[in-house]
């Protein structure tokens, strides 16, 4: 956006770590503020600066379109053994192929459901964010969605694979089809959320909404039935929290007040938790507000790398996302 | 079946989603007027159009949220709302309302009227352990987005109004006996008949329909406050509140098509309450039902997978069961407080 619309800082930096639900008590406890309480509607100007260079709307959507591809990807492969079609991959900048994928051995009819709704919906969401960004729509860039990458990925995250060989083969099974879809569908939310705030035209923001929503009922969908199957198999629960444990790790400690606003380990599995009403679930990852939390760009980059260094490539992106702003291909330096 | 051939059955269930979404079919008739918080027209056309193109002026139907609001203004609607879900929630997970400290603000404060006997609010026997921990989850959530809220508004936050939280026949609100919301809509609905009482704290179903009923509403209506939202910070944390709530309606419809496999009436009651919602907030159409054992509809998206928004007058048309303009009813008897408190319609 422009310099002259960069909007006011009017919060205080949240509380460095762990500001999540587990610690909800710990807080609660002490006293301490938690989220914007202390600042209000009239809250005070932080010393936060301004990025260099913001990005322009069409970077952003360009950004997103990159995670789309991904998705819909994986997720048509998955439902259908076939990748998304041909039309729908060209742009700017360099056009790869998506390798590896193949159709999931799925055999729980609600899963099946799942696989097959949310593939529709991420295929519809890489038709619209091209259509809107037209002529300046990137093409999508190589992809790697094959096993070696989430074995590499479960690997990293320490999931015990002794009883498949050492491989974690997200096609192979019902719940290797949730945990992979796991991996890529809090990012998806986290990274628009982050976003929102940096798109200037109310109509981005408004469209960027109604993908963030449709991110957010996919995940509360995969994180629920990975929930419900975790009763009879907790090494389920045990994975999500793995994997969220990974991801807090490849995308940094670092917390700043934003916008967007970066935390440092909101992430967290479906493994129930103790509040004051009992035993309760875990299928929403937020912070003590009940607030989903926010990633930005080169968090999320660094989650899709498989890295906690700055890089421009890796892991589900063999040679990057495309984005003509250089600032949105790359990851942290973590 | 071969891969064409899937590759084809995907699409042919887009399509059958597509006819489900009929929104589109009448929005890109040209004739529906479509009002803020909405960019569905772009998707009727391949024109190089900017990004999300604005939505037309709007024109008869619903009105659009007054111009002149502010943040503040927007935030006390969601508060309003996150009351009735708070409390909603909070009642079937404990049989108690939201913590009093949390009530208080400007407006007329007022209690949860729960009724009595059948029907009353109260806690849901939950034979499901499973469905109780997500109850409990989402009450927590609720919770959370009303502290979160109150302390971001602080002395602007708006009081929790009257609400009427029952499924009894009839409650007591001052000098008047309403029949409970829950009830009247759902008699409005045809889910049941014009004597009997709906209970949404009778069974782990029949909460799942109230949540249904209260969860949609509240997706809907911080989506399409989004582009409303001018402060980005509040902007981001209302996208993170708007992500939690599609979080806890994703795992509601899925729990409810996964029921009707078994059940599968839910599938009748569900597309019941969805049309009486259609039929309250004006000419777009703006809900969707769970589809049916074939094919599910969990997630409520237009044809190019954005999730569907109201505007404010719409989302009081439905917590008002009323399709006129008015200031008062259903789920809030006398009313919201705050400066958006009108719902649309001639």
């Amino acid at each position: 956006m422009p310099e002259s619309e960069q909007p006011p800082v009017l919060h205080e930096a949240r509380p460095a770590r762990g500001a999540d639900r587990r610690d909800f008590f710990k807080l609660a406890a002490a006293g301490a503020a938690v989220g914007f309480g202390a600042a209000g509607l009239a809250g005070r100007a932080s010393a936060q600066t301004a990025p260099a260079a913001a990005p322009s709307d069409t970077d952003i959507l360009n950004f997103a379109l990159n995670l789309e591809y991904l998705e819909a990807q994986f997720y048509s492969f998955a439902a259908i053994g076939t990748g998304i079609p041909p039309a729908l991959l060209p742009g700017t900048q360099t056009q790869g192929a998506a390798v590896g994928g193949r159709k999931a051995n799925l055999q729980d009819p609600v899963v099946i459901q799942y696989a097959r709704e949310i593939a529709s919906d991420e295929l519809a969401h890489v038709t619209t964010l091209r259509r809107v960004l037209g002529s300046a729509a990137v093409a999508q860039p190589a992809l790697d969605i094959s096993p070696q990458i989430f074995t590499a990925a479960a690997v990293a995250a320490g999931i015990d694979l002794s009883a498949s060989g050492g491989v974690f083969d997200p096609y192979a099974s019902d719940d290797n089809f949730l945990l992979a879809a796991y991996i890529f569908e809090d990012v998806g939310v986290t990274a628009y959320k982050g976003a929102a705030p940096l798109l200037s035209s109310p109509d981005n923001v408004d469209g960027a909404a109604g993908i963030l929503a449709a991110e957010g009922f996919h995940a509360g969908i995969i994180r629920a039935a990975l929930y419900r199957r975790g009763v009879e198999v907790p090494a389920l629960w045990t994975a999500t929290d793995q994997i969220s444990a990974l991801r807090n790790r490849l995308d940094g400690d670092v917390s700043s007040a934003g916008p967007p606003q970066r935390v440092a380990n909101d992430d967290s599995g479906v493994s129930p938790v103790q509040t004051q009403f009992g035993l309760t679930a875990n299928f929403v990852p937020t912070d003590s507000n009940g607030i989903v939390f926010s990633r930005n760009s080169e968090q999320v980059h660094n989650i899709a790398y498989l890295t906690q260094n700055a890089a421009t490539s890796g892991g589900f992106f063999p040679n990057g996302t495309n984005n003509p702003n250089p600032a949105l291909r790359r990851s942290g330096a973590n | 079946m071969s891969d064409k051939m899937e590759f084809l059955d995907l699409m042919e269930r887009a399509e059958t989603q597509r006819q489900a979404r009929r929104s589109f079919i009448r929005l890109c008739g040209g004739a529906a007027a479509m009002t803020g918080g909405l960019s569905l027209l772009a998707a009727c056309d391949d024109d190089d159009d900017p990004p999300f193109p604005p939505p037309p002026p709007p024109g008869p139907g619903p009105s659009p949220t007054p111009p002149g609001l502010t943040d503040a203004d927007v935030l006390n609607f969601a508060l309003q709302l996150e009351y009735l879900e708070g409390n909603y929630y909070s009642y079937a997970v404990s049989g108690q309302g939201i913590p009093a400290a949390l009530q208080t603000g400007t407006g007329a404060q007022g209690n949860v009227v729960t009724g009595t006997g059948p029907g009353a609010a109260r806690q849901v026997s939950f034979t499901d352990p499973v469905l109780q921990q997500y109850a409990r989850e989402i009450a927590f959530d609720e919770i959370g987005h009303i502290t979160f809220l109150r302390n971001a508004l602080g002395s602007a936050a708006v009081a929790q109004p009257v609400i009427n939280l029952s499924g009894s026949a009839t409650i007591t609100v001052g000098n008047t006996t309403p029949v409970g919301a829950f009830t009247a809509a759902a008699r409005a609905a045809g889910v049941v008949g014009p004597n009997a009482i709906f209970d949404p704290f009778a069974s782990d179903e029949n909460f799942l329909i109230g949540s249904y009923l209260l969860t949609d509403v509240g997706v809907s209506a911080y989506r399409g406050a989004a582009r409303l939202i001018t402060n980005k910070t509040f902007l981001e944390a209302s996208a993170g509140i708007l992500a939690t709530e599609c979080y806890h309606d994703g795992v509601i419809r899925a729990e409810l098509w996964r029921r009707g496999l078994t059940a599968p009436s839910i599938y009748s009651v569900i597309a019941q309450v969805s049309a009486a919602r259609d039929a309250l907030d004006g000419t777009p159409d703006l809900d969707q039902d769970i589809g049916n054992a074939s094919v599910a509809n969990l997630i409520p998206t237009d044809p190019g997978g954005l999730v569907l928004g109201r505007t404010a007058p719409q989302v009081l048309n439905i917590v008002y069961l009323n399709p006129a303009s008015t200031q008062g009813g259903g789920f809030f008897p006398t009313g919201v407080n705050g400066t958006i408190r009108s719902s649309g319609g001639p």
